[in-house]
């Protein structure tokens, strides 16, 4: 039988795949992420600060802003991680609550297991912001218990946890958040949560502590904790040690508060830091330092749609179906084994076949993956234009070559210092094909509160072949004038962006949000959102305040440059032409707004909004030729198919606009 | 679309062209005919219906030239239609192969030949009227002249000149051979009668407006691939405004478009078939096929069936992890998946998760070029250009783009291609050029795009009491900085290279690289099917791997600073083995530095594995002991907690687990330098499985152990294993049925 290949894709789908190389098998762990978030429950935990006028001010007890932020994170990774798990862990609780299929014979007193760890659940979501949201509910299940729980306890319900509802996750970690820095009650308590530490460390589970400040005590890591957290992760021991996140302070009403501070630390380790390979970077023969690629910056889209069973004849719950997939003949009269299967190019009406060992060399006979530099250039000479695709961020690794930080930190100072790249031969995986690219070191930057905002490293930027170069499409030029440039400098001078720099941090991108708004408000059965808010938008008033009166004063000194330029024009030709132009651009004293579009109109040009209006007022829009709604449409950038009761709503749509 | 084309070969297949010259390894056809295949090969690669060929032999044994069109073969001879103009398929380069060996003729006259070859195209490219259509006429005549030829009188010279240039046909010559002052090809000990007819074919050549090139330069030529034009598509034409021209009176609006700059070229791609078996030799005695067995049969497509994908689908059962059922289709509907919850969303009610968007291209602000981080720039490059025809929007634009370049800056805009589409953000930056100007663009991402990846600085090191550190093992010192700085200098490639008159000029220049896999995958198809036999695959041409090495006089030179460099730099390998030694290897300790397995060996009960806490318990018992019968009983206890799983397990539910077990237990006994002990406990799990003592049927774990690839310890893996990669192939094959 041929097997289903449903498993194979799984596994691959982390890679980047450029070209329709087969991705590389990376072992049998499936890529993924399980992130179990444990919140402490106990009455200072469940303190509120003092009530206090500043509106910034905390109103958040400790254990509600981390359910906040615990909630903030299910929303997210839904959005950016939809195959990855999650659940919600109280410890300390007065009720315990723990699933039959985890906990095999044993109990775990005061663990109270909020959400399973599991791909979250629209219902996950909602028995979540009920408890952020009611205040009532919440009061209701956030009791301390008297006792407290013991800590080897809880480390050996996480341990369940994770062995049972996410066996082989490559990532697992365990979020800890609590303000009790010495949990542990006598020498052997702590043994036994140092022992139940190890377990977790050997099974793979990392503990991520977000450790909270009490007012006027602090938080000690080395009295208990430290003796519990590694430093680096078992599965990935080379990754650079993350930075020691700052303890927060939880106090009144001064800047940041609790929430958004441990927002912020939580945030930057939403995502597990995964390589996207580990290569050599050669620098001259025989010089080779060890490098691991990562994926900054990456696209990050809506989920695609998918198959749902609508609950069969009985009614049942509906359900995501699983898609498997067999190659059959074409024919579809029987499934083809695996072994029949050949890869052929066609070739003048024919299937021109390899042997599988020469389909593999044909590919692979560019060598071994590597980052080569072939030698060095000024950054000045890396035009605009050459770009093809996201740039991978690249950072030294001690691994294979030990060395490799401080050569790689030597050539990448000398870079920035002189402004300057390396071009490199590039292989990224054993199937790819060869890229030249762009090596261009990266400064550290950091943000307001003096947190990482972009790493320190450098960036492979893939450049263009000649073969991936396009032609300028031809143009009749008509150059500007000096005046005309200068009222336009104006402009440009008026209107920089905040601190003079692309901040993506400011961008969310409005189409998935609205996507997942809907699609959140449908999972959960909210009512559905009325409108976002949009902030890829322009501010117009802000422009038209700014740079309005420069705008216009460009404008018309545009036209009488245009209107010169015409008149100039002495042949007949010309004339003729002239007033065609006329006609199609129209005078419009400050405003240079053009009423032609998409369509280009001859002397049956679009018609005018007014005329239109006029049209609607008498009902006579349904009576216009399809032509001319198309060209009125097309004119107004709106889309021209559809039929004729598509058209006449489309116009009359966006006649109310106006 | 492309234009049609008609092109003649004509081909010298004279007894000399079957002669070695010139101490070359190949006789002068097989050197003429690289080229000619080159090219044909080419053309059959496009799949194009209106590249025709036609091929003329000249000094063939025989004469026919009626397929040419030509009714009175008289002043024909010896030349002969091998193919007539049409789109040349796999099997007429089969065809053309057989027909293209040497002659035993040396009589043929080119000019004759070249007028067979107008009156062939003459013929195919006439509509019905009689009116020539509209064509790329050209006629290539490769030919060594070594044959003999009475040069026609200048009367007829100048006919056959005049009609080739009225048919609008371009003469393409190349010589086996001739001298060449621009290319710098000159034969030493040329014959008369060849000076005599080179001169009068290049003449003729000159005459009509044609192309001549010695055949060395030709296929010299080869190697430079072509590079595929592609028409300008616009992705967009609208409108580039600043402010809201709606609500505003100082808004400005310009009429744009925008068409690629850049955009990745891709290799042809290999399409899956499946090789048709004879079904009467299907008793096991046929068990591979033609395909690898006789590659000279690798291109009968007869062979070849086309394959199709076919879904199934399958939901979990309610209640019952792991179970899963098949589903029919027509219980599906499309939706989306919110987490784990299946959203229903009809096809025709997806509008609702769409933007209302307008197309549009509408600035938000302004940035320094200098403050711009180049690796934001996400996508390839389109350039912005002014409507076209429209001077007033290209006047504007031009100061706009001008206003950019004087203030040194990019502007920012929101971007919809279409109405309903989802807004991008992009860069515009000025291009200008003599006679271009336009704005380059590339999508920027937006905050859900950047992940908060933290990396330590670079140059400075901070420890845990938050000191910073300027001297550190993982800092440059001052001469590795200098060492560094000198090599950086060294291998400078902006002047290294040379422009066409001679001067220093930026080596490496994009227009110069090519991208190696798109023409090798072009170069072995083509290759494949001219060899259809051939084992061995050629090398990729040299230019698709110049770029793969800094230039060897660069290198050179720079050797000193090299070597200086890796003194300072003091870089060392890690020796592959030392990873692996766990047994001298030291465990990990958390951030206090405390000797957990100290305190664990207190721990008696932690010397044998715990059911309920498998693998941390089989890892400590491991950690603690050099002994190889506590290896033993700890393989042995792991493997029931494995076949506990499994028997245990509903449908599916607990295979995650056991596998994990498996996986653990085969990275420990590698490390530990065991294999056999897992190898062991593998055949057993194989033979426990096929023998359902493992609650029933469980040979889809089979296949899971299999797809996950935790196969046996192979020498390959481990130096230790008496297992070959061969057997531990052979392993994954379900055993035999019980005889």
């Amino acid at each position: 039988m041929a097997e289903p290949t449903d498993e194979k894709r799984r596994h691959g789908e982390e890679e980047e795949d450029d070209d329709e190389e087969e991705a590389d098998e990376s072992g049998y762990k499936t890529v993924k992420d399980a992130v179990l978030f444990a919140i402490d429950v106990s009455d200072s935990m469940l303190r509120r600060p003092p009530p206090s006028d500043d509106k910034k001010a905390d109103r958040d007890s400790p254990t509600s802003a981390a359910l906040k932020c615990a909630y903030q994170l299910m929303q997210q990774r839904i959005i950016s991680h939809p195959k990855d798990m999650m659940g919600i862990l109280l410890f300390g609780t007065e009720d315990t609550r723990f699933d039959e299929i985890n906990s095999g014979d044993q109990s775990y007193p005061h663990c109270y297991l909020l959400a399973d760890l599991d791909v979250p659940e629209a219902s996950d979501v909602k028995r979540l912001r009920s408890l952020v949201e009611d205040e009532e509910e919440a009061a209701k299940l956030l009791v301390p218990a008297k006792e407290g729980v013991t800590m080897a306890n809880l480390l050996f319900c996480a341990n369940q946890i994770f062995t049972t509802r996410a066996p082989n996750f490559s990532s697992r970690r365990l979020f800890l958040v609590t303000d009790n820095d010495n949990p542990a009650a006598d020498k052997g308590a702590k043994d036994n949560a140092i022992t139940r530490a190890r377990d977790l460390y050997d099974l793979g589970v990392i503990i991520e502590l977000f450790p909270i400040s009490k007012p006027g005590v602090g938080f000690d890591r080395a009295k208990f904790y430290d003796d519990l957290v590694y430093s680096a992760s078992p599965s990935d021991p080379d990754a650079p040690a993350p930075i020691s996140s700052a303890t927060k302070v939880s106090s009144s009403g001064d800047g940041i508060s609790l929430l958004q501070s441990l927002i912020s630390s939580i945030n930057s380790k939403a995502a597990p830091r995964r390589a996207l390979f580990s290569l050599p970077l050669e620098l001259g023969p025989d010089l080779r330092i060890g490098v691991k690629g990562y994926v900054i910056i990456k696209r990050q889209a809506a989920v695609k749609s998918c198959y749902i069973w609508m609950g069969g004849e009985n009614g049942e719950k509906k359900q995501l179906a699983v898609v498997n997939t067999m190659p059959m003949t074409d024919d579809s009269v029987r499934a083809v084994e695996k072994v029949d299967l050949v890869k052929a190019y066609k070739f003048g009406g024919e299937a021109v076949t390899f042997p599988p060992e020469q389909i593999k060399l044909i590919r692979q006979c560019f060598g071994d993956p590597i980052i080569r530099i072939i030698g060095f250039k000024p950054v000045s000479m890396l035009p605009i234009w050459a770009n093809t695709r996201t740039p991978t961020f690249i950072y030294p690794s001690e691994a294979d070559y030990i060395g490799s930080t401080r050569v790689f930190s030597a050539l990448q100072q000398k870079l920035l210092k002189d402004n300057k790249m390396a071009l490199v031969w590039y292989i990224a995986r054993k199937n790819a094909g060869p890229v030249i690219a762009a090596l261009v070191p990266g400064v550290e930057r950091l943000g307001e509160g003096g947190e990482q905002v972009m790493p320190p490293g450098m960036w492979l930027i893939p450049l263009p072949f000649v073969d991936d170069i396009r032609d300028n499409p031809d143009i009749s030029l008509v150059k500007t004038t000096d005046d005309l440039t200068d009222l336009m400098r104006n402009v440009v001078q008026q209107l920089q962006l905040p601190k003079a720099i692309y901040d993506p941090s400011r961008y969310p991108n409005p189409g998935l949000q609205w996507f997942y708004r809907i699609l959140q408000s449908l999972a959960l059965e909210e009512d559905m959102p009325e409108k976002l808010e949009d902030k890829t938008v322009p501010k117009y008033r802000q422009i038209d305040k700014r740079a309005g009166e420069f705008v216009v004063e460009w404008g018309q000194a545009l036209e009488s440059e245009h209107a010169l330029r015409l008149k100039n024009r002495s042949n007949a030709a010309a004339l003729k032409r002239e007033s065609a132009t006329d006609k199609l651009s129209g005078p419009l004293p400050k405003r240079i707004k053009t009423e032609r579009g998409a369509t280009p109109a001859g002397e049956d040009e679009a018609d005018s909004d007014e005329k239109m209006l006029r049209f609607r007022k008498t009902g006579a829009v349904r009576t216009l030729t399809m032509d001319r709604l198309r060209k009125y449409l097309g004119s107004r950038g709106l889309g021209t198919k559809g039929k004729k009761g598509d058209l006449v709503q489309r116009v009359e749509e966006y006649l109310e606009t106006i | 679309m492309a234009d049609k084309e008609a092109t003649v070969y004509i081909v010298d297949v004279g007894r000399s062209m079957g002669k070695k010259h010139h101490g070359r390894d190949k006789t002068d056809l097989d050197w003429a005919l690289q080229y000619f295949w080159d090219k044909v090969t080419s053309a059959v690669m496009t799949g194009r219906k209106t590249l025709n060929i036609g091929v003329i032999g000249l000094r063939t044994d025989g004469t026919n030239v009626s397929d040419a069109g030509v009714n009175d073969p008289e002043g024909y001879e010896n030349i002969t239609v091998l193919q007539t103009l049409k789109q040349t398929m796999l099997s007429d380069v089969r065809e053309l192969q057989a027909k293209l060996v040497p002659s035993a003729s040396d009589e043929g006259d080119a000019i004759s030949a070249v007028v067979a070859a107008i009156t062939m195209i003459a013929n195919a490219t006439r509509g019905k009227t009689g009116k020539p259509l509209q064509y790329k006429r050209k006629i290539v005549l490769i030919t060594s002249s070594l044959g003999s030829m009475d040069p026609e009188d200048s009367d007829q010279l100048d006919a056959i000149v005049s009609k080739i240039k009225e048919d609008g046909i371009q003469l393409v010559l190349i010589g086996v051979d001739f001298d060449d002052t621009e290319f710098g090809f000159k034969e030493e000990d040329k014959s008369d009668e060849k000076a005599e007819i080179e001169e009068y074919l290049k003449k003729l050549t000159d005459d009509c407006g044609g192309v001549f090139a010695t055949l060395a330069e030709a296929v010299e030529g080869i190697d430079t691939p072509e590079t595929k034009k592609t028409r300008p598509v616009k992705s967009y034409q609208g409108t580039l405004t600043l402010g809201n021209p709606e609500k505003y009176d100082s808004a400005m609006t310009i009429n744009v478009e925008r068409y690629p700059r850049t955009s990745i070229a891709r290799p042809i791609t290999a399409k899956t078939w499946f090789i048709k078996r004879d079904p009467a030799a299907e008793d096991g005695t046929q068990s591979t096929h033609t395909v690898t067995e006789d590659p000279g049969d690798g291109s009968n497509e007869e062979t070849l069936g086309g394959v199709k994908t076919q879904r199934f689908f399958q939901i979990e059962k309610e209640g019952e992890t792991g179970a899963k059922i098949d589903v029919p289709q027509d219980q599906l509907e499309s939706g989306y998946a919110y987490g784990r919850t299946a959203v229903h969303i009809a096809e025709s009610d997806r509008v609702i998760l769409e933007l209302d968007t307008l197309p549009s291209l509408d600035i938000i602000g302004f940035i320094p070029e200098d403050k711009f981080e180049r690796y934001l720039a996400m996508t390839k490059t389109n350039v912005i250009v002014a409507q076209k025809g429209n001077d007033k929007a290209s006047l504007a634009l031009s100061s706009f783009i001008h206003a950019l370049y004087e203030t040194a800056s990019y502007a920012v805009a929101r971007f919809a291609a279409k109405e309903r589409k989802n807004p991008l953000i992009l860069l515009l930056a000025p291009l200008i050029e003599p006679d271009f100007e336009g704005l380059i663009d590339f999508e920027l991402p937006f905050a859900e795009d950047v992940r908060d990846y933290k990396f330590p600085p670079l140059d400075k090191k901070v420890t845990v009491a938050d000191k910073s550190l300027t001297q550190h093992r993982d800092l440059p010192t001052p001469e590795l900085m200098d060492a560094m700085s000198a090599y950086v200098d060294a291998m400078d490639l902006s002047t290294f290279g040379t422009d066409d008159d001679g001067n220093s000029a930026e080596y490496m220049p994009m227009d110069e690289t090519y991208s190696p896999l798109v023409h090798r995958v072009h170069q072995i198809v083509r290759w494949r099917a001219t060899n259809p036999t051939a084992e061995e695959l050629p090398d990729p041409p040299p230019i698709l791997t110049k770029y793969s090495t800094p230039p060897a006089e660069l290198a050179e030179a720079s050797k000193p600073q090299l070597e200086a460099l890796m003194l300072a730099g003091d870089v060392k390998k890690v020796p592959p083995k030392q990873a692996s030694r766990k047994r001298t290897r030291e465990r990990e300790k958390p951030l206090s530095g405390l000797n957990v397995d100290e305190l664990l060996s207190a721990h008696p009960k932690r010397a044998r594995v715990d059911p309920i806490n498998p693998i941390p318990s089989f890892k400590q018992t491991l950690a603690t002991t050099d002994n190889i019968d506590t290896f033993k009983t700890a393989v042995a206890d792991l493997a029931k907690v494995v076949y506990s799983y499994i028997t245990n397990s509903v449908g599916d539910a607990r295979y995650g687990q056991a596998l994990e077990c498996i996986r653990v237990m085969r990275e420990e006994m590698t490390e530990l330098e065991e294999p056999a002990l897992f190898n062991g406990f593998l055949h057993e799990l194989k033979r426990k499985i096929f023998a359902g003592e493992l609650g029933g049927n469980r040979r889809d774990m089979w296949m899971k152990v299999r797809m996950n690839r935790v196969g046996l310890i192979d020498q390959k893996l481990s130096p230790f294993s008496e297992v070959t990669e061969e057997a531990a192939r052979e392993f994954w094959k379900p055993p035999p049925p019980p005889a």
